[in-house]
């Protein structure tokens, strides 16, 4: 609310925004993954990610919904601050388990970022979304323990691992106000300070990735730009989420 | 591919209840599965996810001929109907 800085809301909207798209690609397979139970519990871990955005969003502008519309929804695509990863489509759902997994085992070392937040209420919400993710991580480990372990199923998630390598790296481009929200206090340390970390659990659930010729194979890959650019996907995907809520922004739900 | 029949109940109140089934290529997928589907909305505080095929389940045969046993029930009610049928037929016996 008012009483945030600019930096502050810069870091706390590149986080609003990389859960909602996540929350939006996760449901977007209800009624289309490969089998009922997992369509349920992957629309289900979507809403759990929804959750996370949405209490982000109120920390930023208050509980007023058209207040929480207007930044989750109405603004410039050059105000956004996802990253490429969570704005890609996937059709395939192979790559949508693994951008899950890649995404959610970084999304726990953001969350601890905020656990001594100077701003108390991050802080209290990241508790609620450590307690969380540890079951959308078992989920996700749970799947790949069973497809990992046969030959034709391993040969595909390995080739969605290193095709989607490169690009999960966009995670760790901070937004602008980064290093002056660090210095507050908001965030106790810098998206790229995560990577390191992120890599050895890349590295110790699908074995030792070459992370040189990541870095090298990123052909295509958005280059940094603190967030401020968007991916070719990114406008396709806002008008479905746009879809319902433009045939009528007055109504209540 | 296993079948797991699922069950809830909240803490200190009813019993276990059933409430669907699931499958699941393992246990550990059976109970996120089961997390997900079945309790996202707080419907239990307490989960059993038990393989279908670790019930004991005999055919109807089984059970079937305690179906007519009025004897056994609590009420009488079907026990007094009979009495009741079984006097009606002897009084009408009687003033023939």
């Amino acid at each position: 609310m008012s009483e945030l800085s600019g930096a502050a809301r810069d870091v706390i909207l590149a986080f609003v925004d990389d859960e909602h798209l996540m929350g939006q690609q996760h449901t977007e397979w209800i009624g289309v993954a490969p089998f009922l139970e997992e369509d349920l519990a992957f629309a289900s871990i979507g809403q759990d990610e929804l959750g996370h955005a949405a209490m982000l969003l109120e920390a930023l502008v208050g509980s007023d919904d058209a207040d929480i519309d207007a930044l989750a929804f109405y603004r410039e695509a050059s105000d956004w601050r996802s990253c490429a990863l969570a704005e890609i489509t996937l059709p395939e759902w192979g790559d949508t388990l693994v951008r899950h997994w890649l995404y959610d085992a970084a999304e726990e070392l953001r969350w601890q970022l905020f656990q001594g937040s100077s701003v108390q209420l991050l802080a209290d919400i990241s508790v609620r979304a450590l307690s969380e993710e540890q079951f959308h991580r078992r989920h996700g480990n749970a799947l790949l323990d069973a497809l990992l372990s046969v030959d034709d199923a391993r040969d595909r998630i390995m080739a969605s691992l290193h095709k989607l390598l490169p690009i999960a790296l966009t995670m760790f481009d901070g937004a602008p106000g980064e290093a002056n929200a660090i210095v507050e206090g908001v965030v106790s340390g810098s998206l790229a300070s995560l990577q390191g970390d992120w890599q050895l659990r890349v590295d110790a659930r699908f074995g030792s990735v070459d992370w040189g010729a990541v870095a090298s194979d990123g052909v295509g890959t958005p280059a940094p730009s603190q967030r401020t650019q968007r991916h070719d996907d990114f406008a396709p995907l806002l008008a479905r989420m746009l879809e319902v809520l433009d045939l009528d922004r007055t109504v209540t739900w | 591919m296993a079948t797991f029949e699922i069950f809830l109940k909240k803490d200190g109140r009813d019993e276990f209840r059933h409430v669907g089934a699931l499958d699941a290529a393992n246990d550990e997928l059976a109970l996120v599965s089961a997390r997900e589907c079945y309790v996202r909305r707080a419907e239990g505080d307490r989960l059993w996810v038990v393989r279908r095929d670790n019930i004991l389940s005999p055919d109807r045969d089984f059970t079937a001929p305690n179906a007519d046993k009025p004897h056994r029930h609590h009420s009488g009610e079907a026990v007094a109907a009979r009495r009741k049928a079984l006097r009606e037929t002897t009084e009408a016996q009687t003033n023939e």
